[in-house]
């Protein structure tokens, strides 16, 4: 079978898969219908503060699957609405950032520097329309980049990895991403510990489950979505309302600004504009290949190194952080262009490095039929490799919501901004109610919302404690892999208990994992000095 | 008086009637819960599901499917254990849940605390590798482990890790055997060269037919259907075998009733032409196999009972 031919049927799995309705005769496939209300419900997620993308796709992703069942027709247009919410929230996100200097998604907080401006001098539309294609650039690099890489490094990493490598790896990502998110390296070893703890009660491959406390209610282990739903959601609700209880009296009356002259982005303005998103876009996509690091990064270093190059190149221009159009390209471009390049070790490797890729991979792992991982890029002779298939679905989904972000985009979200004025004391609550019902649509029985609830504690302490959950949220999904390839790995020496060491390059993995964590260590302690 | 009489006698008929008429079509208590021990979306769960759908359709029961996974379906049998024996809870295992894997967990419980419904489907387990490798026989394979090889068997339960070594026992040779999670990664290790051989229940169908796979033998005690000259484990000097099956069970003591109008459904639903559940039968296990009532019964406590001597064989 030739790449020619997957692609082709790639693009049928989408444009050809079970119809939605009917127009005249003419049937409306299923999956385009989802991206695209993914996308919208993302942008208006993303514009609103206090809600993002993973936590509207944490939210979908139970009543998805239970409206689309378990079959492999269900994986596409489920997949579809999920990366059509990730994509919208990325642009969403600079809507209030703009208009009412509160950035929608952490990652819009440099947006805010100089979209704000522009909104005080009556430039708001203006502004808007350059966040829209800067953002839109970059996603639709970051997701060429994705194709054209994902592929090779699963053929790569699956033609030269065995099992002790593959073990190797996954400990250098654990290793990697609980050392370079959150502000302490201390903090992300704890976080990913406890994940690793708690998804290893009741699993194992001995029929007695184990760390159940002889009891029954444990002995499945916890379901997925509870723990990530609660330590991710719950547990931001959970300081949220706290923070609602601080803040309720510091309540003010947002100013609004008239519009003044011309709004229109002119084709002299995208060309003053476009080197900055060109190197944001491939500042973000670089940064978003390494799993863990995420896009708020990508976006300050979009902004400094795009501020830096604006005060050398055009000094007596507007400068970065009052109010420069150029400024609020190089942060959107760079903090859109993580979310495509994000998949790469997703799809290449079945590791997630943000949480929007936690949930792509958690509806993948419940609807089943396709398993991120080097398995999926594997060109069959004679037989059709459906999970290739599936990939290049993927690959065309992404595109599609590309369009529609390039089309649609831009309108749909000058009509957000009105989603700043929900207020939080009613967004909360339902944000609550939805999580539970979704968890409950899932997994059917009591015992899951106390678990999820628990989970949700777990994950406000963490945040009160200042320790990032995300290395648990990994550590939580990667664990399960990491201790069956542990052991087949063993199995598969002979019972050699050093495999980790004997091969070079496991052996060089291990010392990548070490030096990664005694190096973040070192450079965050000389700040402090 | 006589009308009163002829009252009486006409409820006293009416009764009866109703009384005959449940005994032929029996209707359970509620919607039926249906536990699947068995990942969802891979080909065991499908099959549940589309028996539940095809069942739905024929009997106008309601079925609501619930995954209980892991432990080799000992989850599921603890769980389902205490439930109320009315037919209103059945869970989908395979016949090695009650037999090695209950006889090797040691958690209290036997066959007999369990209703054994309706078997669905047997297994066609090979032991498979890539015909790239150049094996043709399994004495190929005797004859590279011996050459000094080392060779990755892969295994996806330890009743069949049990085998796989006495296997490697039999012909004097060592495997390294590697265990995983379902029949699928098995097949995704051996293709991807993580693993030499392995054990494939049924999924390997494809690949042989397509040439790229090749049935070196068959684990069960008689040929492979697809590989007839495959040897049997039986002739390679195994006296354990993996035969099994796919069984809908019920908790301990079912309402005879309840469970011969399931197990009747069950059946007539998989062996009619033309449903969905017979179709995925037909196509991904070689055709239905119904065993039902006393037999399957005592055929789940056979398997527990003989499940000791593997065990032992297997320590020695």
């Amino acid at each position: 079978m030739e790449v020619w031919t997957y692609i082709q049927l790639g693009i049928a799995a989408v444009f050809q898969g079970p119809d939605l309705f009917a127009i005249a005769g003419f049937g409306v496939p299923v999956t385009p219908i989802m991206v695209l209300l993914g996308f919208l419900l993302g942008i208006a997620v993303g514009a609103t503060p206090g809600l993002a993308g993973p936590m509207a796709m944490a939210i979908s992703l139970p009543i998805l699957i239970s409206i689309f069942g378990f079959s492999p027709d269900a994986l596409l247009p489920v997949m579809g609405f999920l990366i059509g919410i990730m994509k919208g929230a990325t642009i969403g996100g600079a809507v209030p950032a703009i208009l009412f200097n509160t950035p929608g998604t952490p990652d819009a907080y440099m947006t805010t520097l100089d979209g704000y401006p522009m909104t005080q001098a009556g430039k708001a539309r203006k502004a808007l329309k350059i966040a829209h294609v800067s953002s839109a650039s970059g996603d639709t690099f970051s997701d060429i980049v994705l194709i054209l890489c994902a592929p090779f490094l699963a053929v790569l990493v699956e033609s030269y990895l065995d099992l002790p490598e593959k073990t190797a790896l996954l400990i250098l990502s654990l290793a990697f991403i609980a050392s370079v998110i959150g502000n302490s390296v201390g903090k992300g070893l704890i976080s990913m510990g406890l994940g690793l703890l708690a998804v290893y009660i009741g699993t194992g491959e001995d029929f007695y489950p184990r760390l159940t406390l002889g009891s029954q209610t444990l002995a499945q282990g916890f379901p997925i979505a509870t723990a990530i739903l609660g330590v991710l959601i719950i547990g931001e609700v959970f300081k949220s309302i706290e923070d609602l209880w601080h803040d309720h009296r510091r309540a003010q009356k947002r100013p609004s600004y008239t519009e003044v002259g011309d709004q229109h982005v002119h084709r002299a303005d995208l060309r003053r504009i476009a080197p900055y998103i060109a190197r944001s876009a491939v500042i973000g996509t670089a940064i978003g290949a390494l799993p863990g690091v995420g896009s708020t990064l990508a976006a300050t270093l979009g902004f400094t190194t795009g501020s830096r190059r604006h005060a050398t190149k055009s000094p007596d221009a507007t400068q970065f952080g009052h109010g420069a159009p150029e400024g609020i390209a190089s942060t959107e471009a760079a903090n859109s262009s993580v979310s495509g390049a994000n998949l790469i070790p997703v799809l290449s490797l079945g590791i997630p490095g943000n949480a929007a890729a936690v949930f792509l991979i958690l509806a993948a792992d419940s609807i089943g039929g396709f398993n991120p991982g080097p398995s999926v890029f594997k060109f069959t002779s004679g037989s059709i490799n459906p999970e290739l298939v599936m990939a290049f679905g993927l690959f065309t989904i992404m595109m599609l919501a590309n369009l529609f972000n390039w089309t649609i985009g831009g309108g749909f979200m000058r009509v957000v901004g009105y989603m700043i004025h929900i207020p939080k004391h009613i967004l909360l609550p339902v944000v609550l109610l939805l999580t539970f019902t979704a968890i409950y649509v899932q997994e059917a029985r009591m015992s899951a919302i106390w678990f999820a609830v628990g989970f949700g504690v777990l994950g406000y302490l963490m945040r009160r404690l200042g320790m990032s959950p995300l290395p648990f949220v990994i550590a939580f999904i990667l664990g399960g892999k990491l201790e069956e390839t542990a052991r087949q790995a063993f199995a598969a020496t002979g019972g050699d208990a050093w495999f980790l060491f004997t091969n070079p390059i496991a052996a060089v993995f291990m010392a990548l994992a070490v030096t990664v964590i005694v190096f973040s260590t070192r450079t965050r302690k000389e700040p402090a000095q | 008086m006589k009308l009163a009489l002829k009252t009486v006698a006409a409820a006293a008929f009416s009764v009866v009637l109703a009384a005959s008429a449940q005994a032929d079509d029996w209707t359970p208590p509620g919607p039926i819960k249906l536990m699947i021990a068995f990942a969802a979306g891979g080909g065991a769960d499908t099959q549940a599901r589309l028996i539940a759908e095809d069942l739905e359709a024929a009997t106008g029961w309601e079925f609501i499917p619930e995954q209980v996974t892991g432990k080799g379906g000992m989850n599921l049998a603890m769980a389902i254990k205490d439930m109320p024996n009315d037919g209103s809870v059945i869970g989908m295992v395979v016949t090695e849940t009650l037999g090695y894997n209950m006889r090797a967990a040691d958690a209290g419980v036997s066959p007999s605390d369990f209703t054994g419904i309706a078997t669905t489907a047997g297994f066609q387990m090979g032991v498979v590798s890539l015909s790239s490798k150049g094996w043709n026989s399994f004495e190929d394979v005797v004859a590279a482990a011996q050459a000094g090889e080392e060779l990755r068997f892969g295994v996806m339960s330890p009743r069949l890790a049990d085998l796989a070594y006495l296997l490697g026992k039999a012909q004097g040779v060592d495997f390294n055997i590697v265990s995983v999670k379902g029949g699928r990664a098995v097949m995704n290790g051996v293709n991807a060269g993580d693993m030499d051989l392995g054990f494939m229940a049924g999924i390997q169908g494809k690949g042989v037919a397509a040439g790229d796979l090749v049935n070196l033998a068959s684990a069960l005690s008689e040929p492979l259907r697809q590989s007839p000259d495959a040897p049997t484990f039986a002739d390679l000097g195994v006296e354990f075998n993996s035969d099994g099956a796919f069984v809908f069970v019920g908790p301990g003591g079912m309402d005879p009733e309840a469970r011969d109008a399931l197990a009747a459904a069950i059946g007539t639903a998989i062996s009619t032409e033309g449903t969905k559940s017979n179709a995925m039968i037909t196509k991904a296990f070689g055709g239905p196999f119904i065993q039902t009532g006393d037999a399957l019964q005592q055929r789940l406590q056979a398997e527990y009972d003989e499940a000791g001597a593997l065990l032992q064989a297997a320590s020695e």
